[in-house]
């Protein structure tokens, strides 16, 4: 019995250090990252692999000029997520459950719209947006932000509320509810771990939107981390240990986000669809 | 059951489309064109360039009782921004350009001439005025310009015991003296992008080269000297890969001797104490010839199609950006040489280092003065020829000659 | 409930008008309920209609004109019929950024999916720290493109890069990662993978963690070796993920633009160039938007195709309801 103990508390150290060497080749570039924005020299080609004599200057100076751009970010991402959320889940609703005559289009578009390549989607948008009045508003960019995540959002739900047993929702209809409340009441809820997933998702997306926030805006009005990242971006000059120093923490929030939710992911993206 | 189900449903559609419109009308009342703002399109995303143009527009606004508001974005974006703003009417009142896309907006007509916005373009020098124009009308301004040189390490052409190279013989034999280690002798952008195209030029026109002929045989020479270097050993094979930071940034941690580069990236030369460094003109295929670099810069248009009286602004505020002290100040600032002969001048005396880029300028070349709206499909043509050449994958004179079809089909 | 739409329904006769009374109302009732279940999928169709359709149908017309600067000015986009279309295809480098597409897609597929599903399954295992290395790992996900590819250039430098330097260990020679036109591929494709494989492993250990443990307690006791347990247990069990994890990564990475961009701007020697940097090259860079579209459209077609493959293969598992 002794034994054995040991020999299960070997495997899983050995696995644990299996992990941690995975982890270190994959986040070499991340780690490299972080190196080069503690050190103050601005040649990037010279950058020591450790840095010697760490320096936040470049930290903070990232923090004094992005502290807006990332509020910014903060507010249209979660905006992207509800807009999305809100289209994407009664969709996934109706298509996994109603047996909708066109459905199998609907789906076949969602797909379809993955593949449109976002400048092409831009471009187009910038006019209509134009013409709405749209363009420099939290609203325009979140709308579109949210087109980012939504095609992923329909396709995860879906599958996951394919799987929610017809009896459940129409136990709740003889109750009285109509269709609608019953959705809210019952169906919600009980997807709660996919719409988490979905939802984490969308942020990310809209998170990491650059093409959507260069072109819908005119001015620095709404001007999300992506782009404040330009600021130590010039046409001929960067100053990369700032530039540095902005994404790791432009990533902060995003990564607060992952590791919180790390748990229901997992639950939230399969449910049903592998049964 | 059934009266909740004809009300709730509607919600779900109802509150978008709600939202949509409350925004449209919230949004309406945002962006009014203030008469007494002036607005600008341009690069300066980076917060030093962005507050030096700042200074520069407010100085000449403020006693106008104007304000100057910036956009600025990366700068392979402008062009296409300002489509876009052009297809909604909302162009900004002045709009900055690379002086290589300024033909393609002028063949647009929507760009003003310069005169009737009241700009005075007769104090600049030719290699200037060559830049703003297109079909001999001039469109856009140039406060200053730039063009490359060679800049070295002082220290390790010392040790080496040479002088900056002056013609290619020099250039190559320096360069395989000066690798050394982890020292390579030369470094230079061919990038297959503009900055790979700009550093090119200045060997393709000193080798007489011609850029509605790639293919005349001229040019040849020049992508054999890139070849050799590499062939050498002298410069880095990943020089295909390096833009002009990439390039700067090998030579002030001190892997290149010698560097092609421009004076944007004084600033950061003078930030580091690692290297010591100078600048020499760009060396030529025979001694004794003038080197033909080409000029760059961005140019300020006005767009057609405003109110005269916006244009009028925007007018004056050229012409005071332009005067003999603003340029000087501005050249001063960001390293670049004025356009003016009288500020040029100025400017050579007060920055003996940086003299060589002044003498380079005013034999310099612009890209789309031959060739014009078509630059863009020439240079394309130009990245591939240089980079198939340097990869090995095929001869210079094979390279540009199908440089040449492409161009020409590209047309 | 009923789900099949019946279109005899409608047909009927007249027959008692009572019956026929009745049979209206409940035929009202099914319209009304029909109706009622689209609500739920027409706020998400329009948006769809309006964010991709739109952009899509443009994109058709566009690559049918000539569409240049001028046009942005005057609004005029004079039709030239397939002009557009024989320049772009009779353009060898179309050819050339349709193979690499193709090529970066398969290699970055294979790659992502194959260390992702590895590392999903070995994380399934029960270890310390399993969990918080495992949302750490997420990470690369975070950073952004430009900054990436920056630390990238450096990485896979031929002279300097620290990839190098590790191979050397070994007594490799230098390898010329991004300057040499027939590795730069395929350092393209290592750095895709490097980006793809958090997403790749969180949705399949998500799948994994479905799987219910009986069966593998029974393939082992019918005696089945892990690598058996794994072909006729874990596989067959995770197939929806799969498709899910592949299909979406194949739609992300066959248009990518950025990473390439960024990394080696197309080159050396067009050896990098797909069709997602080629119309940033048409329509951005000389501003030929006629042509970019061409290109822009033949990207959504092979998507397309792959698409119907893809429903082909899942037809019972999409669009039906219960």
């Amino acid at each position: 019995m002794q034994t054995t103990g040991n020999r299960t508390r070997a495997r899983s150290l050995g696995n644990t250090a299996l992990a941690l060497a995975i982890l270190a080749v994959m986040l070499f570039p991340v780690y490299w990252m972080i190196s080069t924005a503690l050190q103050p020299d601005s040649a990037v080609a010279a950058a020591q692999l450790v840095p010697t004599s760490p320096d936040f200057g470049n930290f903070a100076r990232a923090l004094e000029t992005q502290g807006g751009s990332l509020l910014t970010s903060i507010v249209v991402s979660l905006g992207a997520v509800v807009v999305c959320l809100t289209l994407a889940a009664p969709a996934a609703y109706g298509l996994a459950q109603f047996g909708l005559r066109g459905g199998r289009a609907i789906v076949f578009g969602t797909l379809i719209t993955q593949m449109v390549p976002s400048i092409v989607v831009a471009n187009a948008l910038y006019n209509a947006y134009a013409e709405l009045n749209l363009v420099n508003s939290y609203l325009g960019l979140i709308l579109a932000d949210a087109s980012l995540g939504l095609p992923f959002a329909i396709v995860l739900l879906r599958a996951f509320m394919v799987s929610i047993p017809t009896e459940v929702v129409e136990a709740a209809m003889v109750d009285g509810a109509n269709r609608f409340t019953a959705f809210c009441r019952i169906v919600l809820p009980m997807s709660r771990n996919a719409l988490i997933t979905a939802g984490l998702f969308a942020f990310l997306f809209a998170w990491a939107d650059f093409v959507f926030a260069l072109t819908l805006n005119t001015t620095d009005d709404v001007k999300p981390v992506t782009l404040g990242i330009y600021q130590f971006i010039g046409a001929h000059v960067s100053d990369w240990g700032a530039v540095m120093a902005t994404a790791v923490l432009s990533a902060i929030p995003a990564a607060v986000l992952l590791i919180a939710a790390q748990k229901y992911i997992a639950a939230g993206i399969t449910g049903g669809s592998v049964k | 059951m059934r009266r909740p189900t004809r009300g709730t449903p509607q919600r779900s559609v109802a509150l978008p489309l709600a939202a949509v419109m409350a925004a449209a009308g919230l949004a309406g009342c945002a962006r009014q064109p203030d008469p007494g703002t002036v607005t600008v399109l341009n690069s300066a995303t980076n917060t030093a360039e962005h507050e030096a143009n700042q200074d520069h527009f407010d100085r000449c606004a403020e006693p106008l009782g104007l304000r100057v508001e910036q956009i600025s974005v990366p700068a392979d974006q402008v062009a296409t921004k300002a489509l876009r703003m052009a297809s909604s009417d909302s162009l900004p009142d002045i709009l900055e350009l690379d002086g290589s896309e300024l033909p393609q907006f002028a063949e647009t007509g929507g760009l003003l001439p310069l005169g009737d916005a009241g700009v005075d373009t007769s104090v600049l020098s030719d290699s200037a005025v060559s830049l703003g124009s297109h079909d001999g009308a001039q469109y856009g301004v140039a406060r200053s310009v730039n063009s490359l040189a060679l800049i070295y390490n002082e220290e390790l052409l010392a040790e080496a015991g040479l002088e900056p190279p002056t013609t290619w013989e020099e250039l190559r034999a320096g360069a395989a003296a000066l690798t050394r280690g982890d020292t390579y002798g030369m470094a230079f952008s061919a990038s297959p992008n503009a900055d790979g195209v700009y550093q090119f030029l200045p060997f393709f026109w000193s080798a007489g080269g011609d850029e509605t002929a790639l293919d005349d045989g001229a040019g040849d020479a020049a992508l054999q000297l890139w070849k050799d270097l590499l062939d050498d050993g002298s410069a880095s094979r990943s020089v295909v890969n390096w833009n002009q930071q990439d390039v700067n940034d090998q030579f002030i941690s001190g892997r290149a001797a010698m560097m092609i580069n421009g004076p944007w990236q004084v600033p950061v030369l003078d930030g580091q104490d690692a290297v010591e460094w100078a600048v020499a003109s760009i060396p030529v295929p025979e001694a004794g010839q003038d080197p033909v670099p080409p000029i760059g810069g961005t140019v300020m248009t006005v767009p057609a199609g405003g109110d005269e009286e916006r244009e009028g602004n925007a007018g004056r505020i050229l012409n005071c950006l332009n005067s003999e002290e603003n340029q000087l100040a501005w050249g001063e600032r960001v390293n670049n040489v004025p356009t003016r002969e009288d500020a040029a001048a100025a400017y050579r005396e007060q920055n003996p280092k940086l003299a060589p880029f002044a003498d380079l300028v005013a034999t310099a070349r612009s890209r789309t003065a031959e060739v014009g709206t078509g630059w863009p499909v020439v240079a394309d043509a130009m990245a591939g020829a240089f980079q198939s050449v340097l990869t090995g994958r095929t001869t210079p004179g094979d390279a540009l000659e199908r440089a040449q079809r492409q161009a020409r089909t590209g047309e | 409930m009923t789900t099949t739409h019946s279109p005899t329904g409608t047909v009927g006769g007249s027959g008692g008008t009572e019956r026929d009374a009745a049979r209206r109302a409940a035929e009202r009732g099914r319209t009304r309920r029909r109706l009622y279940q689209w609500l739920f999928v027409a706020p998400a169709l329009l948006y769809m209609l309006g964010f991709f359709g739109f952009p899509l149908v443009n994109n058709v017309v566009m690559s049918f004109q000539q569409y240049t600067p001028t046009t942005y000015f005057t609004g005029e986009a004079p039709f030239t019929g397939l002009d557009n279309w024989r320049a772009v295809l009779g353009d060898s480098l179309f050819t050339d950024a349709v193979w690499q597409t193709l090529l970066f897609t398969a290699g970055s597929l294979l790659g992502q999916f194959t260390i992702g599903l590895g590392l999903a399954v070995f994380f399934s295992r029960r270890f310390r720290l399993s969990g918080p290395i495992r949302a750490v790992l997420l990470l690369p996900w975070l950073v952004p493109m430009v900054v990436s590819a920056v630390v990238w250039r450096r990485i896979m430098d031929q002279d300097h890069g620290v990839l190098n330097s590790f191979l050397s260990v070994f007594g490799m020679d230098a390898v010329p990662w991004l300057a040499s036109p027939s590795v730069a591929l395929l350092s393209a494709v290592l750095v895709n993978i490097w980006i793809g494989i958090p997403f790749n492993m969180v949705i399949l250990y998500g799948g994994l963690q479905e799987i219910p443990r009986e069966l593998y307690e029974a393939a082992s006791l019918d005696g089945a070796g892990p690598w058996r347990a794994f072909r006729s247990v874990t596989l067959p069990m995770l197939r929806p993920v799969i498709t899910v994890v592949l299909v979406l990564g194949f739609m992300s990475t066959i248009k990518v633009l950025d990473l390439i961009l960024a990394l080696t701007g197309g080159g050396p020697a067009d050896s990098t160039q797909t069709l997602g940097t080629l119309t940033y090259q048409l329509s951005f860079l000389q501003l030929d938007f006629g042509q970019g579209a061409v290109v822009g459209n033949v990207l959504i077609l092979i998507s397309a195709v792959f698409a119907v493959l893809y429903l082909r293969v899942n037809r019972a598992d999409l669009g039906k309801g219960k």
